[in-house]
């Protein structure tokens, strides 16, 4: 008996370990690189990596609730290219917060189109989502190219007062980085509607199991339009995040964001299966993804090799995600 | 130890099995001898299911041995289970249903057949040698449930199988495709091979099991020659306690006229019209895919159908989705529990509370407790077995999964509850125990719809009953008074038969 209670013992030990194994391998990550690289811990380096997670953060809190609801969302990369140039152009002729204001409204729109698409089509699979989705990231990103003409916008063309991205770019609100506080804001935000909302658990039951939900009577066209806008928005955020950090809009700019979002959702423990998942997990999968990106760049590693890292450790959180449900 | 004298070739020893929450398998010893039918009964959640994914090697155990042909095994594969000569046939066939019989007969192994002529004359042999007529050429796809089984036992005997484990095939046969069944059975026993037969049904067990073991919460109460046994002791010993009638009394008090449906039309059904009471029990007799669920689905607003009219309490009542449904006052519990009832990875509570959002919202907020409390409430009331109201409904047996949805519907009480086999690979303690929660809200004033394939408890439970055959209603009848071989033969859509 004693045999069976310290294997049951070892046993839930392990499963602790596989739930946290994203923040084990972020502290031995952070361990290694600043034993080979003293620089890692330099006060630049940290304030870099906070500037640096901004977008991907953003846009990767609201994958979240896509791939929780079971679908998954790869028109994101477009709604970045689309947001950024029009948000942009708006500046001068708008002024900066009515040009804020439409460019996350643009995001929305853009994010719930897919929604729209999905429900009117009765596509309810996460890999005809995945094409759906697939195939307006290409329509987004060509209005993008046709509206810029295909050139890059910059801040210093712009006369009109333009603080606010000026700020949410560099500026700092004591020792945080404006676009932190966003970050912040909007963790606390989604997190409350995950846990302490109708909708949420709507969303988490539509993940779970469509058939069932619906047939219990829960709203799942509902949910799904409401989690591709949340993505949408988050993506426009994103955007506008980005586009203020570097100053300058390009069609292309959200090129990558839509896979490294996925990415640092499932790394971070959030299973596409749906159902399951958190946007805490999704902020420890962005930190691991970024530090570890950050850790090959101060090691000088070519950027070749740092994709096939990524590959890699996403085939392994998947691999785990599977051995979990067994 | 026993008189019998014949060889073991199956011994399993003190097997434990411990799941976060559940002891699944506390010290189960068994010992399955050549040639021989071995029983296993018991209520869903005793442990049988446990038990025979150990042996196949999809879980492992966590102490005990276990001893087959003469070898130890340990750390076992479902694949080297099979090359050993341990073939187990799931409830749930594993078929590859775009390929033919004799592919799937020697699947993955067309080289060592010299290609497909070799492995469609080896299926051949195979299939004869249990007397089956299935060309090996058909497609997997077109066969009956009872065909399929055979496919799964020459594919068994493709591998020199020295036992054959069968996990309830007989949940989806008619009577007499279960006929075939048991002539296979005793033909494999003849050729030497052993046979496991999970079962919750008595009558196969006492038709051709040797020997039968009770299991029951994860123990085994006991193993007998089946002469030893009577049918009430067997009973006794899988829940504990006796029953005295599998049924309960109908219900007593159906009042006026509570629903009216009028045609349903779709592709498959054709003019449905019939009509509700208060406090009845209202049971569709019909053969699978007569149309029986499509007409509930239909009524539900679970599949889109036009042009019908619902009429509750003599007011025109449009549904045109579950959600209308539901405010309607009705209740559904689907036939497939996994894929259409649960979200199985969700705590027991929150697949409770799924239909009674607006009892535990407020202004689109959660509140906690009182979902707590719709999950206790329920659990208490149906005496659900779990440990908390917090565990995965996945680690649940069946009948207290299906009591789960139940109280979900008892939680918003409908006016009108629709049960769409609602006792599907349930043990006869929980069946019973679901008849008299039917009994209790038909006579609350409620009124039930009930489908089931089991004719036995269409007809003792109901106050009335409708046959469905192709698409359209054949009959309607009381079974209090009519013959159950009335019945059927306007469910079989015998001319006539209609009165």
């Amino acid at each position: 008996m004693t045999a069976q209670g310290t294997n049951s013992a070892i046993r839930v030990g392990a499963s602790i370990l596989r739930d946290y194994l994203v923040l084990v391998m972020i502290a031995a990550l952070v361990a290694l690189t600043a034993l080979i690289e003293p620089k890692f811990l330099s006060p630049e380096n940290l304030t870099n990596i906070m500037f640096q997670f901004g977008p991907l953060m953003m846009v990767a809190l609201g994958t979240t609730f896509v791939i929780i609801g079971g679908f998954i969302d790869l028109s994101i990369a477009g709604t970045i290219n689309l947001v950024a140039v029009v948000t942009i152009s708006l500046i001068q002729p708008m002024g900066q917060v009515p040009a804020l204001l439409t460019g996350l409204a643009i995001g929305t729109v853009c994010g719930a189109l897919n929604s729209v698409l999905i429900l009117s089509s009765g596509a309810l699979t996460q890999a005809e989502a995945l094409f759906m989705t697939f195939g307006l990231s290409t329509v987004y990103s060509a209005i993008a190219l046709l509206y810029s003409h295909g050139s890059t916008m910059h801040f210093w063309d712009i006369t009109a007062s333009k603080s606010v991205f000026q700020a949410i770019g560099s500026g700092s609100l004591g020792f945080l980085s404006w676009s932190f506080v966003i970050f912040l804001i909007s963790l606390a935000a989604l997190w409350v509607f995950q846990e302490m909302t109708a909708e949420g658990r709507a969303v988490r039951l539509t993940g779970g199991n469509k058939t069932a939900a619906r047939l219990a009577g829960v709203r799942i066209s509902r949910s799904i339009v409401v989690i591709y806008a949340i993505g949408g928005f988050m993506a426009a955020l994103g955007a506008i995040v980005l586009f203020s950090r570097v100053t300058t809009a390009s069609p292309v700019i959200g090129v990558g964001y839509e896979t490294n979002a996925i990415l640092a959702v499932v790394v971070g423990g959030t299973t596409l299966k749906g159902g399951k998942g958190s946007v805490l997990r999704t902020v420890m999968g962005v930190l691991l993804v970024v530090l570890m990106s950050n850790c090959l760049n101060l090691l000088g590693v070519s950027t070749y090799l740092q994709v096939v890292a990524e590959g890699a450790i996403l085939t392994f959180a998947i691999w785990l995600d599977n051995r979990k449900h067994m | 130890m026993d008189s019998g004298g014949s060889e073991v070739i199956l011994s399993i020893k003190d097997v434990c099995k411990s799941f976060p929450g559940v002891k699944a398998l506390d010290k189960v010893s068994i010992d399955v001898k050549r040639a021989m039918v071995h029983g296993i009964v018991g209520e869903n959640g005793a442990g049988k299911s446990t038990l025979m994914k150990i042996l196949s090697g999809v879980y492992e155990k966590d102490s005990g041995t276990v001893v087959f042909d003469g070898q130890q095994i340990e750390h076992t594969t479902p694949q080297q289970s099979m090359q050993r000569g341990l073939a187990i046939i799931y409830q749930e066939l594993n078929l590859v249903n775009t390929m033919s019989v004799g592919e799937n007969v020697l699947l993955g192994r067309f080289r060592e057949m010299k290609g497909m002529r070799g492995t469609h004359a080896r299926a051949r042999e195979l299939l004869d040698r249990i007397g089956s007529k299935i060309g090996t050429t058909r497609l997997v796809s077109e066969l009956s449930v009872s065909e399929k089984q055979m496919v799964e036992i020459a594919k068994a005997l493709s591998f020199e199988s020295k036992l054959i484990i069968m996990d309830e095939p007989s949940s989806s046969l008619t009577a007499e495709e279960m006929g075939e069944l048991v002539k296979i059975i005793r033909q494999l026993k003849d050729q030497g091979i052993s046979i496991i037969y999970i079962s919750h049904k008595l009558d196969e067990i006492f038709e051709f099991c040797d020997n039968v073991s009770v299991m029951r919460d994860g123990r085994v109460i006991d193993t007998k020659p089946k002469s030893e046994y009577t049918r009430n002791e067997l009973i006794m010993q899988m829940v504990g306690r006796e029953i005295e009638n599998e049924y309960p009394e109908r219900p007593q008090r159906v009042g006026e006229v509570l629903m009216e449906v009028h045609s349903i039309n779709t592709r498959k059904l054709h003019d449905v019209s019939f009509s509700l009471r208060k406090g009845e029990i209202l049971g569709f007799v019909g053969l699978v895919g007569a149309g029986r669920t499509e007409i509930v689905r239909a009524l539900f607003g679970a599949d889109k159908v036009r042009g019908h009219q619902v009429s509750i309490e003599g007011k025109p009542t449009p549904i045109r989705n579950p959600r209308d449904a539901i405010g309607a006052g009705f209740g559904f519990i689907p036939e497939d529990r996994k894929l259409q009832g649960l979200v199985l990875p969700f705590s027991v509570e929150s697949n409770i509370s799924m239909a009674s959002f607006r009892k535990f919202t407020r202004l689109g907020f959660i509140r906690k407790s009182v979902e707590k409390e719709i999950g206790t409430r329920q659990v208490k009331a149906l005496s659900v077995k779990t440990p908390s109201t917090k565990v995965p409904v996945v680690n649940l047996s069946g009948g207290n999964q299906q009591k789960c949805i139940v109280g979900r519907w008892l939680e918003i009480s409908p006016s009108i509850l629709i049960m769409d086999e609602p006792t599907k690979g349930i043990d006869v303690g929980a069946k019973y125990e679901i008849y008299m929660l039917m009994k209790e809200i038909a006579e609350r004033g409620g009124a039930i719809i009930l489908i089931s394939s089991e004719l036995p408890e269409v007809l003792n439970m109901s106050n009335r009953v409708l046959t469905v055959f192709e698409g359209r209603i054949t009959g309607e009848f009381d079974p209090k008074v009519t013959s159950a071989d009335k019945i059927m033969s306007a469910a079989l859509g015998f001319d006539g038969a209609c009165s």
